[in-house]
């Protein structure tokens, strides 16, 4: 009796994996075109993802969808200077004059309200792809609290120091390039999501093209 | 009362000097500031200059940072500050305001005023007195030979015509391109036959005055490039500098990497945008036009002389492929000049006075709020248009992580392996165990490895133990790998 059992107990397994399987999808996001000038000096670090290398897919849930697009965007810096806020979810991630947020120096965020709880499946962020650069204290975070102090889901967090105060992280530094950065949610459940840096290997200030959150509505 | 007629000219220095000394040492260190600052801090350890010809200019600034250091008891490189550096081209840039003042004189008291603020207020003028490079103390030397001659052909006293000499000389003694400028001024005096040169010097001896003046200018420019006689090759080195100028720039040299169109200059004191944000100085490069007009179609010979010299600067430099923003500098005390004279020309309507204080007002206006931008908000912003491939703020950072460095490993060196590094020296100064490799030594092992991304798999290769990786910056698209042993 038992092994009968235990072969129907596996073969559910196996069936419940495939059909889970078959409800996820690799996340398809549009990337723009590159914008360095000139030739940026080849780079190959440890820490780093080669510049312009295709990173693998992230999968998601099959009906994802971008949830950000023209959504309500606050900032620790309420009048950038250069751009305005609502370029962050206007679709444009050309990364040109002219379509990027410039905040002021030291460690800033910016916060995308999707109007609703979501589960987020993935979270893609383009800060500034006309320079090899690479961003300070990328933390990003996501949560039902528009002021982040509960029900906080950080879902990358390259601060190696904890210069930013948000606690140390583990993950990598990048150059940011035209591919920009796609970061597995895994399904966190949030209505804001919230983007942290700390200045640039270029200067003290923050950018952002653009970012995209994609997800499922969801309670 | 002599105090209120000089009260005007007295805030116009002061606001200059604040302008030039305020919070100096905010802005990164340029990697050329860096390596002329450590050059002053051997001087300082050591007590010895020698004039290299290959890579830097004369020995000036060295010599006048020295008191300045001892003044603010900084002895030796270590103890070195960014603002005692700075404080050099700054007090040299606040004088040259007041020479402006008194070169502008013939203009009329207010319209030498007017030249004294407008070039107190002026973007690259005030940028680069901030900075600590030649440029300024060039500037300022010219200014000084020119005042000195003319109260020479005026007064007809000797140590006038020595004083002007003696100035040349640290022109010389400044920069190989001083001859530029003095060869300029002197075809735009006999261009303009200028108001002093229609009537006769007042010496009886004027040919010897010009030889006593031009001893004074080969004396005093020796016994700098002499390094005060102790190092006497440097005389030789410095009429060398010239052929090492010409391998460099010379019509069959490779491209500098500094090359430029015709333009570049003009465009500075136009009006362009970049990356979100106005760079311009259109208001006064407008009045500073209008008094072109002004000298060409009047009979002033001052005017026309001062005219002459600054179109010739302007469109000498711009011919040259090889470009860098310090060299605007030059242009401002003519175009402040003309500005002036374009004022005072106004001030001459019926009702002028009113608008050319108005027009005064605008352009000082315009001038402080540029110079805002570009010597405080943005001092070291990539499209700041005299931050010149300058560091980025990072570099800050370096000290730090070396000093921590060293407190855990002090017998362990600190390593710098780039091709380029500067101003890092600068920043890393006073630590003997740091050293500099511009190709990866067989062991690679230390307290901290500091490497550029293309030498970086090389140095992985040789470090023993593991290392925690972090990324700091050294200019816009520039960065370097930081490698801190694990524990």
């Amino acid at each position: 009796m038992l092994p009968r059992h235990l072969t129907l107990a596996l073969s559910v397994l196996a069936l419940t994996a495939a059909a889970s399987a078959a409800d996820t999808v690799a996340l398809k996001v549009e990337m723009p075109k590159p914008l360095f000038a000139g030739t940026p000096r080849p780079i190959s670090l440890a820490n780093l993802e080669p510049a312009g290398a295709k990173r693998p897919d992230i999968m998601v849930p099959a009906g994802t969808t971008l949830l950000s697009k023209g959504k309500p965007v606050t900032s620790s810096d309420a009048l950038p200077v250069i751009g305005e806020l609502t370029f962050l979810t206007d679709g444009d991630k050309t990364g040109i004059d002219g379509a990027y947020v410039e905040l002021g120096p030291g460690v800033q965020w910016v916060q995308v309200d999707l109007g609703a709880t979501a589960k987020v499946a993935a979270v893609a962020v383009w800060h500034f792809h006309s320079q090899a650069r690479v961003y300070h204290d990328v933390v990003i975070q996501i949560s039902n609290d528009k002021d982040f102090k509960s029900g906080v889901t950080t879902i990358f967090n390259n601060d190696d120091d904890n210069s930013a105060k948000l606690g140390k992280g583990k993950d990598l530094a990048y150059v940011e390039t035209n591919n920009g950065r796609v970061l597995d949610a895994k399904g966190a459940p949030g209505r804001y999501v919230r983007l942290y840096s700390n200045g640039n290997t270029s200067d003290e200030l923050n950018h952002y093209c653009e970012v995209e959150v994609f997800g499922t509505a969801g309670k | 009362m002599p105090l209120l007629r000089w009260l005007p000219l007295a805030l116009i220095t002061l606001a200059a000097l604040w302008l030039r000394t305020h919070d100096l040492a905010r802005r990164p260190m340029h990697a050329d500031e860096a390596n002329q600052a450590v050059k002053l801090g051997e001087l300082l350890d050591h007590g010895h200059y020698a004039f290299d010809p290959r890579d830097h200019h004369g020995p000036t600034l060295y010599y006048a940072a020295v008191p300045v250091a001892w003044i603010r008891g900084e002895r030796t490189l270590a103890q070195l500050s960014e603002t005692t550096v700075r404080l050099v081209p700054a007090l040299f840039g606040t004088l040259a305001v007041v020479l402006l003042a008194l070169l502008a004189a013939p203009l009329g008291r207010w319209p030498a005023f007017a030249a004294a603020g407008l070039l107190a207020l002026s973007p690259p003028a005030v940028y680069y007195s901030r900075y600590f490079i030649q440029e300024t103390l060039l500037a300022t030397f010219m200014l000084t030979v020119v005042v000195c001659a003319q109260t020479w052909w005026r007064t007809g006293l000797t140590r006038w015509a020595i004083a002007a000499g003696v100035c040349a000389g640290l022109m010389q003694a400044t920069k190989a391109s001083a001859p530029l400028f003095l060869i300029t001024a002197l075809i735009a005096l006999g261009f303009s036959r200028w108001g002093y040169l229609s009537r006769p010097p007042a010496t009886r001896r004027p040919r010897r005055d010009v030889v006593v003046g031009l001893l004074a200018a080969l004396g005093s420019a020796a016994v700098l490039y002499s390094s005060f006689g102790t190092h006497i090759s440097g005389i030789r080195d410095a009429l060398g500098a010239y052929t090492h100028a010409l391998t460099r720039f010379g019509a069959a040299a490779a491209p500098t990497g500094h090359e430029k169109a015709w333009w570049y200059y003009l465009r500075m004191f136009g009006w362009y945008r970049e990356g979100g944000l106005v760079w311009h100085q259109v208001a006064f490069s407008a009045l500073a036009l209008a008094g072109l007009g002004v000298a060409v179609f009047r009979a002033d010979r001052f005017l026309r002389g001062v005219a002459f010299y600054t179109v010739a600067i302007i469109a000498a430099f711009s011919f040259f492929a090889y470009k860098t923003p310090w060299h605007t500098v030059h242009f401002v005390p003519g175009l402040a000049l003309l500005a002036a004279a374009a004022l005072a020309e106004m001030g001459r309507l019926r009702t002028g006075r009113l608008a050319a204080a108005a027009f005064t007002l605008i352009v000082a206006a315009t001038l402080f709020q540029q110079t805002w931008r570009t010597s405080f908000l943005r001092a070291s912003d990539q499209r700041n248009p005299y931050a010149y491939v300058h560091s980025s703020a990072d570099v800050m950072k370096y000290r730090a992580l070396a000093e921590a460095a060293a407190a855990r490993s002090p017998d362990a060196p600190i390593r710098v392996i780039s091709e380029e590094y500067w101003p890092l020296p600068w920043y890393l100064r006073g630590m003997p165990q740091v050293g500099y490799w511009t190709s990866p030594p067989d062991d690679c092992t230390g307290a901290l490895i500091i490497t550029s991304p293309t030498l970086a798999d090389v140095v992985r290769a040789r470090l023993r133990g593991s290392h925690r990786e972090s990324i700091l910056g050294l200019r816009p698209g520039v960065f370097n790998l930081v490698f801190t042993p694990e524990p």
